[in-house]
């Protein structure tokens, strides 16, 4: 975007959400589902400090995986989603309910680290993500518990009353996924649902070498449009809402758009899924009088020994 | 607002000096302190203000000369209200704060918004180490440079100031090749997406403040030397660019090293040219910088970096804007506490609330005798309180218990249990009742 639409977006930098809520090896697919989502982002400038990946089971490293070490999003295994540079902020038993809900409202115990903190203000645009198990009015968490529609809301509602979003992307591939946005009521949420109430998703393809389904019709459908979105796009958020038609998805895609400002054909892709920057030049700078840089001497406390170093005895052993 | 006749000594000294630099110095020493500005009219054959004039520190020169006392008042007046106490801008954030949500201006969208303290890291990114061995003084241009600041600063704001060098990366977009010289270039469009590569390996930092990222780049062998254009093709004199609430980069080009030269070839970095530029983003970026009209004259702030009326400024302005936050979150936890009728809420919370409202009456009663900077120690105080109250982990335990839900927990319980108790309740009161019956009977 150039400069001068940058200032009117209104918003300054991006963050991602991005939660996969089922274990046990046969959801490899959900696992799948956000790892591509998490690798769309990051391929669009979304940086890592500014992603939040919760993950609920590690299907890389699973007894039954017969690729270890790889999860792949596609039967001929060209892509291997969770490649080196991976950063899982949210793992296994701490994909939870209530980590989730602090996450979004920021109510994080004053020991957790910044990586797993979402320090989003007025200006991000957040994209948040979901993929698991879903029913009517809620979503199902570590097959133990469940996060209502209701608490989702209000999760969002804290978020805009404490400033911490501009607009949120919320994107949600469950079964019966439409029920989970029904009843949001904060503004300038703009929400894609792969399943309207009373339907299931479906998934879209299984790999016969590893044996469970690899990807879920509406995200393989969105990466797919996702792959062709470079960083300069102009593709604009109507487009992306209209992926996955009805006899492609089986599921209807629901969309919210009246809690959205704007229009959504005018809104880039890369508003939510990138992180363009906005820059300003400079026509001119501040003078300085030269001053002289002194040079450091060595602090008198750093205390050059001379006592060759060894290592420290391991082992009670006599001297 | 005060009015005197200059003493004789002082009007021999203003007519010896020569330069605007030595008159704001001399007014300086003169009861120049927070929120006191100082209106100078000048003689009228002086030689040095020719036009109103606004110094670095609380003293703005006029030359009165012939003008009737009129117009200058009313010139007084507007310098007043437009440039040292800007009464619409702080209204505006202040509006904007407490929730307005308003359009964007530049200058808001530009400045990180008031946190206990920054952290700015400085990089110099060399994607050819090997064939450039480059040396920056880093450490000394900050001490000379930014510790005024710094200091100047330190009652207010904590700033942390760290460095680094990056090596073998670079902007990883392909520059235009320039025909007419041979050289390379940047469009205002391109450089968006130069920061997003870099930054992912600028290094994460541990502290939960904000982050301002300066960069110094020096551009490899095959896109040397590398400018930034405008959109009508004409070089940027400062060669940078800033992106708003993150930073900026400034790209340097070192001159290559000769052929047959033993590689690598030690260049140094001129620290004083990079320190301008980094300082005028960071004036921006900090918000401390403020537009003036074009007929009135500013003189060049130099080393101090911030002027003293620019520093009252900033401190009203972020006084107000922590007093608008510190309301708006109180508000909006009072709503949530009333909306949820089952929750917990733990003293200290309370006390943190208590504080924060004696911090916001404290500002008041401060910013209304005019001490500025002990409102605005106030309002920090205030914004930390209300923020640690609105924040605080606990609040989370009890929240979201529906109603409904508690029927579909205790039903099941208590319901298969409750009905047998139910039949031997009555069961019990129809054999009391019949033994009451009967005992008359057998009288």
């Amino acid at each position: 975007t150039s400069p001068e639409e940058f200032f009117k977006s209104g918003h300054t930098n991006n963050w991602a959400v991005l939660v996969d809520t089922s274990r046990f090896w046969f959801n490899y697919r959900h696992v799948a589902n956000v790892l591509s989502i998490y690798r769309s982002c990051k391929r669009l400038g979304i940086p890592d400090s500014r992603i939040i990946l919760m993950v609920a089971d590690d299907m890389a490293c699973n007894p039954r995986n017969p690729r270890p070490a790889t999860v792949f999003n596609n039967a001929n295994n060209q892509i291997n989603v969770y490649g080196d540079d991976v950063e899982v902020d949210y793992r296994g038993y701490e994909v939870t309910v209530e980590n989730f809900i602090r996450v979004l409202t920021g109510r994080l115990p004053p020991s957790t680290p910044r990586s797993k903190r979402l320090l989003s203000d007025e200006h991000s645009n957040v994209l948040v993500y979901m993929t698991g198990h879903g029913g009517d009015g809620f979503l199902k968490f570590q097959d133990a518990e469940e996060i209502s529609n209701v608490e989702l809301a209000d999760a969002f509602e804290q978020m805009w009353q404490k400033r911490r979003y501009h607009e949120v992307f919320f994107m949600i591939d469950t079964c019966q996924a439409e029920s989970m946005f029904q009843k949001f009521y904060s503004p300038n949420i703009l929400a894609v649902a792969s399943s309207k109430v009373g339907e299931d998703s479906l998934s879209h393809h299984v790999d016969p070498s590893i044996g469970v389904y690899v990807i879920d019709r509406y995200t393989y459908y969105a990466l797919e449009f996702l792959e062709t979105v470079t960083p300069g796009s102009k593709k604009t958020m109507g487009q992306f809402l209209e992926v996955c038609p009805k006899y492609q998805c089986i599921s209807t895609v629901a969309k919210r758009t009246d809690l959205f400002r704007r229009d959504v054909n005018k809104v880039l892709l890369t508003d939510f899924f990138g992180s363009v920057r906005n820059v300003e030049l400079l026509p001119d700078s501040i003078h300085l009088q030269n001053a002289t840089l002194h040079t450091h001497s060595e602090d008198s406390s750093d205390v050059k020994s001379d006592k060759p170093l060894s290592y420290a005895q391991q082992f009670p052993m006599p001297v | 607002v005060a009015v005197r006749q200059a003493a004789e000594k002082q009007s021999s000294d203003v007519t010896s000096l020569k330069t605007l630099a030595a008159l704001d110095e001399y007014f300086h020493g003169e009861e120049s302190s927070v929120n006191k500005y100082l209106i100078v009219l000048m003689p009228v054959n002086n030689a040095v203000v020719k036009q109103t004039t606004i110094g670095n520190y609380r003293a703005v020169y006029l030359p009165a000369g012939k003008r009737d006392l009129k117009t200058v008042s009313s010139e007084v007046t507007e310098i007043l209200h437009s440039v040292l106490v800007r009464e619409d801008a702080l209204l505006k954030s202040f509006q904007n704060f407490l929730g307005a949500r308003e359009p964007k201006d530049k200058a808001s969208m530009r400045s990180l918004s008031y946190h206990q303290g920054y952290d700015i890291l400085f990089t110099l990114v060399n994607p050819q180490p090997d064939i450039l061995d480059i040396d920056w003084s880093i450490k000394e241009a900050v001490e000379a440079y930014l510790s005024p600041m710094v200091k100047q600063l330190s009652d207010y704001i904590n700033l942390d100031i760290k460095s680094q060098m990056l090596f073998f990366t670079g902007l990883r977009r392909k520059p235009h090749k320039d025909k007419k010289n041979s050289g390379f270039y940047y469009e205002e469009t391109d450089l968006p997406h130069t920061i997003n590569p870099l930054e992912a390996n600028l290094g994460s930092h541990a502290s939960n403040n904000p982050m301002l990222n300066f960069i110094v780049y020096v551009p490899s062998r095959d896109q040397h030397p590398l400018h930034i254009v405008l959109k009508n093709g004409e070089k940027v004199k400062t060669n940078s660019f800033l992106s708003p609430q993150w930073g900026g980069i400034v790209v340097q080009n070192l001159p290559s090293p000769p052929p047959n030269s033993s590689l690598p070839v030690r260049v140094t970095v001129d620290m004083k040219t990079v320190m301008e530029v980094f300082l005028t983003q960071l004036r921006l970026l900090m918000d401390f910088n403020i537009q003036v009209k074009k007929d009135l004259q500013v003189r060049e702030v130099g080393n101090d970096v911030i002027r003293e009326w620019e520093l009252d400024n900033w401190l009203r302005k972020k006084c107000l804007e922590n007093l608008a936050t510190s309301i708006s979150t109180l508000q909006s936890l009072t709503a949530l506490l009333e909306g949820i009728s089952n929750i917990v809420i733990q003293d200290d919370i309370g006390q943190q609330v208590e504080n924060a409202v004696t911090g916001i009456k404290e500002a008041h009663r401060h910013l209304s005798s005019g001490q500025i900077a002990r409102a605005f120690t106030q309002s920090r105080k205030a914004l930390a309180s209300s923020e640690k109250a609105f924040f605080d982990p606990s609040l989370l335990e009890l929240l979201y218990f529906p109603e409904d839900q508690k029927f579909a927990i205790y039903i099941p319980l208590f319901l298969p249990i409750g009905l047998p108790i139910l039949g031997s309740l009555f069961k019990a009161i129809k054999w009391i009742k019949t033994k009451r019956k009967q005992k008359p009977k057998t009288e």
